[in-house]
């Protein structure tokens, strides 16, 4: 899907958010310091940077002065919360600042914003016999059009873009329905009954024991 | 009030009330000299007439002519009329009758002798004596006018109320120049003073005076400068507060955000062995991380806290357990360890001691190169107990070095966190000489060693020096 820059020195942090950007099917290269990140950049065209503040070598506000010439959108990453740094970083022209500890669903939400702000992409998702158009908000079964309705197809997209990693009830009715749905998590059960139906999907979105669903793709 | 008006309102009033005081006395005494003078010269003027009368008619009496009302009418006015022009006038009584001048049935014959009379405005004295014998039926009254001395007398008056209404306003304007000058120091001060307490503590009083203002504001300054070097610190200490507390909340968060991080990823990713295998591994490798830092920080606390009790430690007990618990981490990096001991014994909490060397024991393993060597020596210097790791490796600059004992501060953070340090070793280094009362000192040099001193008294040591 898109490609990701990765900028952090804790390597188990820097593992933790590539392994699941590697889950819902991001491209990503890693950067252990600031120094590296001008070569990397010099190497290859990412579509988004995420970027730690205190590095060694060369800190992320620094760095940001060598990523404006290249024209890619930046979401700091830092355990530093003050309202200054914060607004440093937007000075900066960061398009977001997360602050650690931080949840991975919230992650890769955020990513999802930003990329689609940046590069509103034609994005294809093939899964076995069926066919997602996320930007058309079409979908093929068999080369044939499945009728969703327009929550179904919200419900489709939020699996689709956390593929791989299993959402609870509530966090579904957060992501699909809004903050401010005050339904029932079963209404959410017969969503997913109606797209597993409609797109033959029985094995790929499984039931995750006292959690949720998740949807199963190749990684 | 200001002082200056003060000052100016106090010096003026009492400077005019004594120039009035004094004026007021000396226009007094010379008044009544005046008139002294005045009645002196009427007096003997009057007994002076008195005479010539007397002569005139005892020669009169001579020729043999008889005195009569009518001579002596004639004789009284040829010296009335001489005595005129210096506004005296004579009345001659006989008896009760009045002889000179004539007509004048308003006049009254004078009783006392000498008297001060006041009539339509005009002052006049008077005296009246009795011819000398044997004309003593006649009283000769004197009366002369004195209204030039009343006159004087007001004139004087007149120009001591305008003296004082020119004098008193230059005078104040002289006294204004002069306080205003006096107290320019004063203002300078406060102008100062007002400045510092708005914040800007590196303002200084530009006063050079040799008198007591100079004095104030030398000693000003050196409160100022005092005020300033405290403040200097206190800020300095704020801002190493503020460093420890980030680095505290950095030193938590990111092993936290691992372990939630990779928990949820186990707990609801779609993954193979291998990745499960990675997880776990953070997992718990995070959670040693944490712990190590949970116990360096209580170890910071308590010892702070516990008050010490100094032993007699052997020197080479104390080696050798800080060797086997190092000897592993030695081994791993083919570190050769060299132990030289000149002294026996030293003062000292045993433990604590031994977390220091070892500490400091770890530090240098992680500076140093593979194979490299590492010293441990206890000996005496300038009477004093010493105990020294020293290696031979990466070193530090000397901001680095500044830096060292900072809680949380790493050197090189990215080599120092692969060995699991939080950044506090040194920390508790300080702590531990500080509970120790000793003295703590490190020498680095990049790319050539760094030397941890740990410097003891001497007097918990002396007798034991072999």
């Amino acid at each position: 899907m898109a490609n990701i820059l990765v900028v952090e020195d804790e390597k188990s942090i820097n593992d933790l958010i590539t392994m699941n950007l590697k889950l819902v099917g991001h491209h990503f290269c890693k950067s252990y310091n600031g120094t590296d990140v001008i070569q990397f950049l010099k190497q290859e065209k990412f579509d988004l940077i995420l970027l730690d503040i205190m590095l060694p070598g060369m800190d992320g506000f620094e760095l940001m002065q060598h990523i404006r010439a290249y024209n890619i959108p930046v979401i700091f990453l830092t355990a530093k919360e003050s309202l200054s740094d914060r607004i440093t970083g937007f000075e900066l022209g960061a398009e977001d600042y997360i602050i650690k500890p931080f949840e991975i669903l919230e992650l890769l939400a955020r990513i999802n914003v930003v990329l689609r702000r940046a590069k509103p992409s034609d994005d294809l998702f093939v899964l076995g016999e069926a066919e997602v158009k996320l930007l058309e908000r079409q979908v093929l079964k068999d080369d044939q059009p499945v009728e969703l309705t327009a929550r179904e197809f919200d419900l489709l997209e939020v699996l689709i873009r956390n593929r791989n990693i299993a959402l609870s009830r509530e966090k579904l009715l957060e992501l699909v329905w809004g903050y401010d749905f005050l339904g029932e998590t079963r209404t959410v059960d017969v969503h997913i009954r109606q797209l597993r139906k409609k797109l033959g999907w029985e094995e790929r979105i499984v039931t995750i024991f006292k959690l949720g669903y998740r949807l199963n793709a190749e990684v | 009030m200001k002082f200056w008006l003060k000052t100016l309102l106090v010096v003026l009033v009492l400077f005019v009330v004594a120039l009035d005081i004094s004026v007021v006395m000396i226009m007094n005494k010379s008044w009544s000299l005046n008139t002294e003078r005045e009645i002196q010269r009427a007096s003997s003027e009057q007994a002076l007439i008195a005479n010539n009368i007397y002569e005139n008619l005892t020669s009169i009496m001579s020729r043999g002519s008889s005195v009569d009302d009518e001579i002596l009418h004639n004789v009284t006015y040829s010296y009335a009329k001489n005595y005129l022009q210096q506004g005296v006038t004579l009345q001659l009584w006989n008896q009760e009758q009045l002889l000179y001048p004539k007509d004048m049935n308003h006049l009254i014959k004078p009783d006392i002798p000498f008297e001060q009379i006041e009539e339509q405005g005009i002052h006049y004295i008077q005296f009246s004596h009795k011819l000398p014998p044997p004309y003593d039926h006649l009283l000769l009254v004197y009366t002369r006018d004195i209204e030039e001395l009343y006159d004087n007398q007001r004139e004087l008056n007149r120009f001591f109320v305008t003296i004082n209404f020119t004098i008193s306003p230059a005078l104040m304007i002289l006294l204004f120049l002069f306080i205003r000058q006096l107290t320019k120091p004063l203002r300078l001060l406060s102008k100062t003073t007002k400045h510092i307490a708005e914040g800007d503590y590196s303002e200084r009083v530009l006063l050079y005076n040799k008198d007591e203002f100079g004095e104030l504001s030398q000693n000003f300054n050196r409160m100022a400068e005092a005020i300033e070097q405290r403040m200097h610190e206190l800020s300095e200490m704020a801002e190493e507060k503020q460093r420890i507390v980030d680095n505290l909340a950095h030193e938590l968060r990111t092993p936290l955000t691992s372990m939630q991080g990779f928990a949820e990823y186990l707990r609801s990713a779609n993954i193979g062995e291998e990745e499960r295998g990675t997880a776990t591994h953070y997992i718990w490798t995070e959670t040693m991380r944490l712990k190590s830092l949970a116990f360096k920080l209580l170890d910071l606390s308590v010892v702070g806290r516990k008050p010490l009790e100094l032993q007699r430690i052997p020197v080479e007990e104390l080696f050798n357990s800080v060797q086997q618990t190092e000897m592993k981490n030695m081994r791993d990096s083919r570190i050769k360890l060299i132990v030289h001991r000149d002294i026996d014994y030293v003062y000292g909490d045993f433990d604590l001691l031994a977390t220091f060397l070892v500490n400091c024991l770890e530090n240098s393993i992680h500076a140093s190169v593979e194979g490299g060597e590492i010293r441990l020596m206890a000996y005496e210097l300038d009477e004093e107990a010493v105990l020294e790791v020293r290696d031979f490796g990466i070193g530090m600059t000397a901001q680095q070095v500044a830096r060292a004992f900072e809680p949380f501060y790493r050197a090189d953070s990215a080599r120092s966190r692969e060995h699991g340090g939080a950044g506090l070793g040194l920390s508790l280094c300080r702590q531990i000489a500080e509970a120790h009362d000793a003295r703590l000192s490190l020498q680095s040099k990049q790319h050539s060693g760094t030397s941890v001193h740990l410097i003891l008294q001497l007097h918990n040591n002396s007798s034991t020096t072999p």
